[in-house]
Order: C-alpha cells, then structure tokens, then sequence
C-alpha cells in the first residue's frame, strides 16, 4: 500500500502481481480449465456406459448434441473469464513473441489436423466404399453438416484460444467430438455390410487396444485438468488477498 | 569525474518526478503490461481516486504515460499505458539508483 510519500514500496511484488493478474486475461483459464476437464470425463463415461440404467444415453439426438461441446466450452470459458477474472478491470499482458508464436503453432496444428479428418471422412465417401455397401446412400445426400463442423471449430480459434493451456483443453474436445462425428457420417446410412467385426483382423485388434488406451488418457488428463484449474484458480483468490483492501 | 557511488551530487540527478513513491509504484505496474484500468492502479497501489488521479495527470503532463478512456457497454472505463518516455525514465532511475546504493557486503 503507497498511503504516502515516505513509504518505498516492494517494486518487485507489484510488478509481479501485476503479470500474474494480467496472465488471467490473456493466458491462463482457471475454471474453465477445469470444466473442459470435467466434460472430457463426462465424454468418455457416456461413451462407456451408452445404457446407463436402462436408459439409452448415447442416442443419436445426444450424439448431435456432443459434437457442439467444443465450441459450447469456448462459449462458456468467456463468460467464466469474464465472470470471474475482470474483477478489478481489464490488464493487458505485455506482449510475448515466443508465447505467440507457440499458440499459432497449436492453432495451425489443430486446423491441419480438421482439415485431415474432414478430407479423410470425405474422400471414404467418395471412394464408393459406403455406396458399394449401401446401394440406398448413392440416392440421399450425406449429412454434410458434419463435414462442416469441423470448420466450425476452426473459425473462432484465432480469437478464442488464448492460452497453450486452452489449445490442449480444445483440442482434447474437439478430438473426442470427432470420434462421434466420423463414424456417425460414415455409417449415417446403417451398418456397413459386411459388418464391422469380421475381417479387421489385427487392425481391428490394434484400433481397439489404442481407443482403450485413448480412453484412459483422456479420462486421466481429464483428472489432471479438473484439478490444474482448480489450483489456478486458488492462486486467483491468493493473488486477489494479497492485494492491500479497499480504503 | 567521480566514480559510480562516489558523487554525492549524483543523488540530485534522480527524476524527482519517478522518484516519488506512489509515482514509482505507478510507473511499475504501468511498466508491466500493456495497458492497466484505473480500477486495478488504485488497488494493487491502495491510493484513493484522488490521490492516483492527481499522481497520473503530472505523469501524463511530463509524457510517461497515456490516458485512455473508452466504453465498455455504457460504463466509461480508464486506462493507462506507460509511454516509451516512462519505460526509458523508469529504467534510467533503476540505474542511477543501482550506481548510488553501496554494493552487497560493503558499507
């Protein structure tokens, strides 16, 4: 507190309380953090129990509901950043050359990546693969705004995406979003004939142990996330304490 | 000429203007990011409307920082942005006072 000339007061406190309230508004996500975490677990336990108590949880209405998380947690993760870490006003962060640099890196990684699964998706539609399996689905187009989505969750990325830390939470969402969206446009048109159990041999064996092993990241840095953001956010609250109070 | 620490007048060639606490405390966090609301300047410094306003305006008036005044919704919101000036001031301070203050282990 400076209540008077003859007080020196601690520069180095001030100037790093000053960035560390300011990397609330442009890097770091507290809460939102942990909520992205949250609905990655809550993903994969829907995913693994799709009749939860005899209900069908995993119905296609839900389905096409999921593939909106990743942008329904941009929505959110605003709000909460503006909720909860304007407080005291708006601080801008000095600006990082290196820092940029590093989430137009995940940015463009996570655009290549869309682009790479909505072409994948398209051209097994192309190739005639689900129209030799299903002389129906030459007749009616396919659901093309699943191969739109993926666009979608490229759009807001440049002015959303802050942080490293909210690229990761980002593109674990959307990741998982497009293991519904893939096979939902691929088998729109029913079960692949012959089904998909015979004839995968290894392949089906290697996808199948990789999917488990995916799960389980997922679920463990799911975890992990909940718990970071929680942490982050407690510093918020430190950060704000350690401010001398209101006269 | 002198040896640094040895010109007793050196300490009257500080910028009386930085070197004023609730200056420098300004200037500091100004110093540390881009821009800073008024809101945040008065807290994390604990002076009154005041006593900031007053301290801002002379920093202003010798160009160490810009005031900016903008909307958000409908609520007038102030900041300040410490200019090249303030950065260079603040930083010359820092040496000046450095060269001043006797080495660690010598008194």
């Amino acid at each position: 507190m400076i209540p008077s000339t003859s007080e020196v007061p601690d520069l180095e406190a001030l100037g790093t309380l000053t960035r560390e309230y300011a990397a609330f508004q442009s890097r770091k996500s507290g809460l939102a953090t942990a909520l992205g975490g949250f609905l990655a677990v809550i993903l994969v336990i829907a995913a693994l129990s799709p009749n939860f108590m005899g209900l069908q949880v995993m119905n296609r209405l839900l389905i096409e509901y999921l593939v909106w998380v990743p942008l329904l947690w941009l929505g959110l993760k605003e709000l909460m950043g503006r909720a909860l870490y304007h407080g005291l006003g708006t601080v801008k962060a000095s600006p990082d050359g290196a820092y940029e640099r590093r989430r137009w890196f995940w940015i463009l990684g996570m655009t290549l990546f869309l682009l790479a699964m909505a072409l994948t998706a398209l051209y097994a539609f192309a190739s005639g693969h689900l129209q030799a399996n299903h002389p129906k689905a030459a007749l009616c187009p396919p659901p093309m705004w699943i191969l739109v989505m993926p666009f979608l969750y490229v759009l807001p990325m440049p002015w959303l995406i802050r942080g490293i830390e909210e690229a990761r939470v980002y593109a674990v969402l959307m990741a998982q979003s497009l293991l519904w969206l893939i096979p939902f446009f691929l088998f729109s048109f029913g079960p692949p004939n012959p089904p998909l159990h015979s004839g995968w041999g290894l392949f089906g064996d290697v996808t199948g142990i990789g999917m488990v092993v995916l799960i389980e990241l997922v679920q463990i840095w799911g975890a992990l996330a909940m718990v970071r953001g929680w942490k982050e956010h407690r510093k918020y609250l430190a950060l704000l304490r350690s401010l001398p109070q209101e006269a | 000429m002198a040896k640094p620490g040895t010109d007793p007048k050196a300490i009257l060639d500080l910028d009386r203007l930085v070197h004023e606490p609730a200056r420098l405390a300004i200037l500091t966090v100004l110093a540390s990011a881009e821009e800073v609301a008024f809101l945040f300047l008065q807290r994390i410094t604990g002076m009154s409307k005041g006593n900031l306003s007053s301290h801002t305006q002379k920093l202003e008036a010798a160009g160490y920082l810009d005031t900016v005044k903008a909307f958000q919704g409908r609520i007038p919101v102030t900041s300040f942005r410490i200019t090249e000036d303030g950065r260079t001031a603040l930083r010359l301070y820092h040496q000046q006072l450095r060269a001043l203050l006797p080495k660690e282990g010598k008194s």
